[in-house]
């Protein structure tokens, strides 16, 4: 017992501070509303839209686009209609009426943002996102950056090859992402949690906690509980 | 060089508490909050050490797939894909190729449907055969096909899904089981025992023994800054733990 008692101790002098990290960002992301974080109320569905009856036919699309198609998805693109098309070179959009290439610019970014929008800002600025920063991680390149003025700093992703709005971000997350990033240990890309240093700690962690709970058998005496077994013997003996 | 240690807290109204020393006040609280939170902790840390050790795309079950190479689609002497969304608005259709002939998968209002885009016939509902040819189509791993079932009801390892939906397991190592849509023949899951493993593990992790997936519930909260609070008392601790040896050594 005194032998666990000193692993403990030299465990918790050791890996303590990072036992103490996980509890904080653990309690701080378990106090942050996921939903804030996840920014869901910032957007809306999309208004219902009729599809046109004279849509250019899927036929001629093949002569459109450079490469063998690989896939076709027609979809409502916000006002209109819209054919996306896969090939080996990437995916494109083209107006399902006329067939015209359509390129989302920073003019066709900003109004696709601003249609998704939900809430009191407005937008301050749309620039165009070429390298992956820590808030666009995981999400398919080039990109528009929208940003909107309100109390949470918004910000919406719109992809420059679909039109589509792909990620929202906000202060409440940026924070929420600093205490991921304590917890999940990795502090460069703040994606992966399944690397050799967090697995390794974690290891040392776990035996922090389990000897832990062996002490507490040896910690506590009948006298610790006086205040709740005096009471049931005097309940009994009644 | 020594700190000075106070050996008595004379604002205290008890007289336990008077009498006490800091290193016991620090051993105490911690000895209490370590009581209250410490299995639970113990729990915290085994469960963050599997999903950690596990790598996520295992437990995605990415390796159950074929990732086949995208094969090029004829676009000739297809139906138009507006014939088949219907009038309902908002509706979308997508090209895609299952069992080796061109589909429409399509999405509107009122549900999710699949056409074979050749002819435009409507293939929705998969039948048995279908969902099971789709399922070893997509199948990467090498055990047979054991069972094939449609449920009406999605199950709740993967809650919230639309249903009727077909699960087609297959033998192997930790059940893999791959689900299929009855409406589109589209891939909607694919679970195997490390997921399962991983979502228990989850629920212990976040606290909510009910839909596992709220990470706000009350009881995590308060859990949570037990630990803190906890925590940070054993680091208390610790400076009267490791400065009382020294001492100690000193004297003999």
């Amino acid at each position: 017992m005194l032998l666990i008692r000193t692993l403990h101790k030299w465990f918790g002098l050791i890996l303590g501070l990072q036992f103490l990290l996980w509890t904080v960002s653990g309690a701080m992301m378990a106090l942050l509303d996921h939903h804030k974080v996840s920014g869901e109320h910032t957007v809306r569905a999309p208004a219902p839209l009729a599809a046109p009856t004279t849509l250019m036919s899927i036929g001629a699309l093949a002569e459109m686009v450079a490469g063998p198609v690989q896939g076709v998805k027609l979809r409502p693109l916000n006002d209109r209609y819209v054919y996306e098309v896969k090939t080996a070179m990437g995916t494109s959009i083209l107006d399902a009426v006329s067939g015209q290439p359509m390129v989302i610019d920073a003019v066709a970014a900003r109004r696709l943002a601003a249609a998704a929008y939900v809430g009191e800002g407005r937008i301050t600025a749309v620039e165009p996102v070429a390298k992956h920063g820590l808030e666009t991680r995981g999400l398919v390149l080039p990109l528009w950056k929208a940003k909107f003025d309100d109390a949470d700093n918004t910000t919406l992703y719109v992809a420059a090859t679909t039109g589509e709005v792909v990620e929202r971000r906000n202060d409440t997350w940026r924070l929420w992402d600093v205490f991921w990033m304590l917890h999940i240990m990795d502090y460069t890309d703040r994606a992966s949690f399944n690397h050799p240093l967090i697995i390794t700690v974690a290891t040392g962690v776990a035996w922090l906690a389990l000897s832990g709970v062996i002490l507490l058998f040896r910690s506590f005496r009948r006298s610790d509980f006086a205040w709740v077994l005096d009471g049931w013997d005097r309940l009994r003996s009644r | 060089m020594r700190l000075a240690v106070p050996f008595g807290a004379a604002s205290a109204s008890s007289d336990q508490v008077k009498n006490m020393r800091w290193p016991a006040l620090a051993r105490n609280t911690h000895k209490w909050l370590a009581l209250a939170i410490g299995v639970q902790a113990a729990l915290w840390t085994l469960s963050g050490l599997y999903m950690t050790a596990v790598h996520i795309d295992i437990i995605h079950g990415d390796h159950l797939v074929r990732h086949a190479a995208p094969t090029p689609i004829d676009l000739t002497g297809l139906v138009e894909p507006g014939a088949v969304m219907g009038g309902q608005p908002s509706a979308s259709a997508r090209l895609e190729v299952q069992l080796g002939r061109p589909v429409y998968v399509v999405a509107g209002g009122t549900g999710r449907a699949l056409f074979d885009a050749r002819t435009g016939r409507e293939l929705s509902p998969l039948g048995e055969d279908a969902a099971r040819a789709r399922a070893s189509e997509l199948f990467a791993g090498a055990g047979a096909l054991k069972t094939v079932e449609l449920l009406a009801e999605a199950p709740p390892e993967i809650r919230g899904r639309p249903a009727p939906i077909w699960r087609v397991e297959f033998d192997g190592w930790w059940r893999p089981t791959l689900y299929i849509s009855a409406q589109t023949g589209e891939l909607v899951a694919k679970r195997h025992d490390l997921w399962r493993m991983f979502d228990v593990v989850w629920m212990l992790h976040i606290m909510d023994y009910q839909e596992r997936e709220n990470v706000n519930n009350t009881l995590l909260r308060v859990a949570t800054w037990t630990a803190v609070v906890s925590c940070a008392s054993g680091a208390w601790l610790l400076i009267f733990s490791f400065r009382r040896r020294r001492r100690a050594r000193k004297a003999a």
